[in-house]
């Protein structure tokens, strides 16, 4: 299918929550972290209700863990179903990573080997889950600070083969690519590139933070400029592709975040034609059969 | 075991700070060892965990500085590692922490203000209900009093404290000098709840509205709490003080249903 295009959007986060009720500021979506609404009531979900009453949104993950070798936590994915019901994103995604083993959770998203027995192993839990859901999702590449010595191939291979398999789709994390370039020494380009292109579905865009010579994926930053020169290449590679940012720390006004996404917007006016920028209509990723 | 189980279960060890051998695992490179590496992830999960405490425990912190909750802090991470998917959930265990390890159980007020703080948060995100109105309660027919048990809302909670917690608490909350701890004659109740402006809010009870809200809570009949209430006040006052909890109740938004046979 030709991939569905939903603008430029922002995730969505308790400081911003009364200024887009008050104001509905222009911005094409919203992207929502699932786990902050899988509570029982009050107002996390009233918020999220008015909010999407205007806005479309789309679903974003922390805890899936789908490159544990835990069970899956059917618990987790009946609340995210109960949740999909609620909201009815355009598409839900989480990360290639893994979160718990032994049910004891890092709340951190956690690297993998890249070698065919990981692949073997998300690529079946990848399929439940989208059974159990009854959509396809996505995934998104990390940014990561170690490799695994039994690890056999680039990251970008690891991701294709999962997403080809699992018949899923990739959240291609554009800070995440720059990020984890540095920190184990390849081009960026190159993972640009090697990523499948009908597999996209989603961009994310963050700031980030220098720890000595390494890149900590802090989301506490403006954007950087080699990150909207990264975004420009893979525009012009895989063309429009769905953009937020993501901020988490040191969150700025809604006005500045708003603002900062107006460069997202330019770099992709100045690199697409408008046709190409057409926003699509009722997206919904298909049901898995 | 699997390499990917083997790596995974050595991975977290090293993060609990227990016995691994994940280094050898991890490629080193010029630029950083795979210890250095690894101390990435050793450092985000403290930070991950400490940062959702201190989002719960806000007026703990501020009673305790910064020193001693962050000694606090290290105590919860090491003795409960997280089973949550929800950070929110992380620190659930922290009153019965500080009530059951030396040296917080010495001060026992720090276990009150995190039940107190928990409570809150509790009642802030505590499932939505319909509410019974007092029209409801006045289209009863008579005979059903007798056996009416009511049901509360989910946010509704009752905590009883032995020291001066709450006054502690609201000073905290008014970034004003807390009062020294003083111990009550007898355990104080509050009530802490949410009403349908999604506003949570809190007051003192009195002991005669404590006993019976408490039985009320737990699905005793409106007979059994004017039982109750003849311990506090004669035959003559008895329903028209039942009846004025109830209608407080209801007027508070605390009620969500009732029942009777």
């Amino acid at each position: 299918m030709s991939r569905p295009f939903l603008g430029f959007g922002l995730g969505l986060r308790t400081e911003y929550y009364q200024h887009v009720i008050d104001h509905k500021p222009q911005v094409d979506w919203f992207e929502i972290i699932s786990e902050n609404y899988m509570v029982p009531g009050g107002k996390p979900l009233a918020n999220l209700d008015k909010i999407r009453a205007d806005y479309p949104m789309v679903m974003h993950g922390v805890s899936m863990s789908i490159g544990s070798v835990d069970p899956l936590n059917l618990d987790y994915l009946t609340k995210l179903k109960q949740l999909i019901a609620r909201v009815e994103p355009h598409w839900i995604s989480d990360h290639l990573c893994w979160t718990t083993v032994n049910h004891i959770n890092s709340h951190d998203l956690l690297p993998l080997p890249y070698n065919e027995a990981t692949i073997d192993h998300i690529v079946d839990r990848i399929k439940q889950v989208q059974d159990i859901l009854g959509r396809q999702m996505l995934i998104e590449n990390l940014s990561s600070y170690v490799t695994y010595n039994n690890s056999e191939m680039p990251e970008w291979q690891f991701v294709n083969e999962i997403a080809k398999r699992a018949d899923c789709y990739i959240l291609l994390d554009i800070n995440n690519i720059f990020v984890s370039a540095n920190n184990h020494h390849f081009d960026p380009h190159d993972y640009v590139n090697g990523i499948d292109s009908e597999r996209v579905m989603q961009f994310h865009l963050a700031g980030h933070s220098y720890n000595g010579d390494m890149i900590i994926d802090t989301h506490d930053h403006d954007v950087c400029d080699p990150v909207w020169d990264l975004y420009g290449y893979a525009l012009k590679r895989f063309g429009a592709v769905s953009t937020m940012i993501e901020r988490d720390d040191n969150i700025p006004s809604f006005a500045e975040l708003r603002q900062e996404l107006t460069i997202a917007e330019t770099i992709a006016a100045q690199t697409l034609s408008p046709k190409q920028l057409d926003i699509s209509d009722n997206v919904v990723l298909k049901g898995v059969a | 075991m699997t390499k990917l189980d083997e790596l995974q279960h050595h991975f977290l060890h090293y993060l609990l700070g227990q016995a691994s051998d994940i280094e050898r695992h991890i490629e080193s490179t010029p630029v950083l060892s795979a210890a250095g590496r690894l101390n990435i992830y050793a450092n985000g999960y403290k930070l991950r965990l400490k940062e959702a405490i201190t989002t719960d425990y806000e007026k703990l912190h501020g009673y305790l500085g910064d020193e001693q909750f962050d000694s606090v802090m290290e105590r919860y991470i090491e003795k409960y590692p997280s089973h949550q998917t929800n950070l929110r959930y992380y620190s659930v265990n922290m009153p019965q922490l500080l009530q059951d390890e030396t040296p917080f159980n010495s001060l026992p007020v720090l276990a009150e203000l995190a039940t107190i703080e928990q409570a809150f948060a509790n009642s802030f995100d505590a499932k939505d209900v319909a509410l019974v109105t007092i029209e409801d309660l006045a289209a009863l027919a008579p005979e059903a009093w007798a056996t009416l048990q009511f049901t509360f809302q989910k946010s509704v909670q009752i905590l009883s404290l032995n020291y001066n917690s709450f006054p502690i608490w609201k000073a905290l909350a008014a970034e004003e000098t807390p009062p020294d701890v003083e111990q009550a004659d007898q355990s104080n109740s509050w009530i802490v709840w949410r009403q349908a402006d999604l506003i949570s809010h809190y007051r003192p009870l009195a002991t005669e509205e404590a006993a019976v809200i408490e039985l009320a809570m737990q699905g005793k009949t409106f007979a059994d709490i004017c039982e109750k209430l003849l311990d506090f006040f004669d035959e003559q006052q008895t329903p028209i003080k039942a009846i004025g909890f109830l209608q407080s109740w209801i007027q508070e938004e605390m009620l969500a249903g009732f029942d009777y046979e």
